[in-house]
């Protein structure tokens, strides 16, 4: 199917999504255009089964999630169509309180590790996963590291080697302007 | 079966193995340090005082104590060099600098002054390259020549 295809048929068949054809996203090669679908969270499974069957990017690449804090976590699938060369991208967003998105394991075998890793990850909990262990983190980790909130130990426990100012030895202990690490947001790590 | 690898020298142009510094132009203004994503660079310094020209007010200047960058935090993201506004710090290809010890990857200002002899020439214009603004702004005739082929 051409991009313009499969967003005719998006619209037709899954009313609730947010399509669009875009070139060089997703690292995609070449000018080729990549067809995202944002969907709400009810339509997910409908969503990556009209992308499997219909659209016919029947190659599961990766899953992932994406930390937009007050907005929730963007669950995010790229599919390939090893056929046409089609790439795509389906997106949703689940709220914070409650990040749970059905398990895509019943159309994607491969789609497990990948939730496994959201899991740990992101604490994203995917229904009808067949076994959501921890994949890559150690026995007894506690917490998401990926989410945005989740403190840096390495960040807490060295001192910013900038915060000294030329000249000056010691970092000083209440500077005239308080100097903070770019990217590193005021108050991190959180106590 | 296994082979050995290409020396430094075989490398493509701005290969990234180690950074280099030229200590001379170190003003220890500090900006390789702050913005460093992996804060690896560590920078000691302290002041001195230099008597003014002719006996005027006497001039501060600013000591270069210790120039350190640890390689095994470093992700040779090259935002150092792209940062230093002084011209001092340097990529080069050369990569062979294993240690059994992690601490040794930290190289200090002495060993990163040893690595400065192993910079290459900066590499001339791409063939079909336009112009750098400078060259540009000074009219035609006036930029570098590109490299042939």
């Amino acid at each position: 199917m051409t991009p313009g295809e499969i967003l005719a048929e998006a619209g037709r068949r899954l009313p609730g999504a947010r399509c669009a054809a875009e070139t060089g996203v997703a690292g995609a090669a070449g000018t080729a255009e990549t067809v995202t679908m944002d969907v709400p969270r009810r339509d997910w499974l409908a969503a990556l089964g009209f992308a499997r069957d219909v659209a016919g990017c029947d190659f599961f690449d990766w899953l992932t999630a994406v930390d937009e804090q007050d907005e929730g976590f963007a669950i995010v699938v790229h599919l390939y169509s090893l056929g046409s060369g089609q790439h795509l991208l389906v997106r949703t967003l689940v709220p914070r309180e409650d990040p749970a998105l059905p398990s895509a394991t019943g159309l994607f075998r491969g789609a497990g590790w990948a939730e496994r890793e959201t899991h740990e990850m992101f604490g994203v909990v995917f229904d009808g996963h067949p076994g959501l262990a921890p994949l890559l983190l150690p026995d007894g980790f506690e917490g998401h590291p990926l989410r945005k909130d989740f403190p840096l130990a390495a960040r807490a426990a060295q001192e910013w080697p900038g915060a000294r100012e030329p000249g000056e030895r010691e970092a000083p202990e209440r500077s005239r302007r308080r100097l903070v690490p770019p990217g590193v947001p005021e108050g991190w790590p959180p106590p | 079966m296994t082979e050995i690898g290409p020396g430094a020298d075989s490398l493509p142009p701005r290969s990234r193995g180690v950074i280099g510094l030229l200590e001379e132009n170190c003003t220890v203004c500090m900006l390789c340090a702050r913005e460093c994503p992996d804060w690896c660079i560590y920078i000691e310094s302290h002041k001195q005082a230099l008597p003014g020209p002719g006996g005027g007010r006497p001039r501060v200047r600013n000591v270069l104590d210790r120039f350190a960058i640890d390689f095994s935090l470093c992700m040779y993201c090259g935002i150092c060099i792209e940062a230093c506004p002084y011209d001092a710090l340097f990529w080069s290809p050369e990569f062979g600098y294993p240690e059994a010890d992690i601490t040794g990857l930290t190289h200090e200002r002495d060993r990163l002054r040893e690595w400065m002899s192993t910079v290459p020439p900066p590499p001339g214009h791409d063939a079909g390259a336009p112009l750098p603004r400078e060259a540009q702004a000074a009219g035609p005739g006036t930029g570098p020549a590109p490299e042939p082929g």
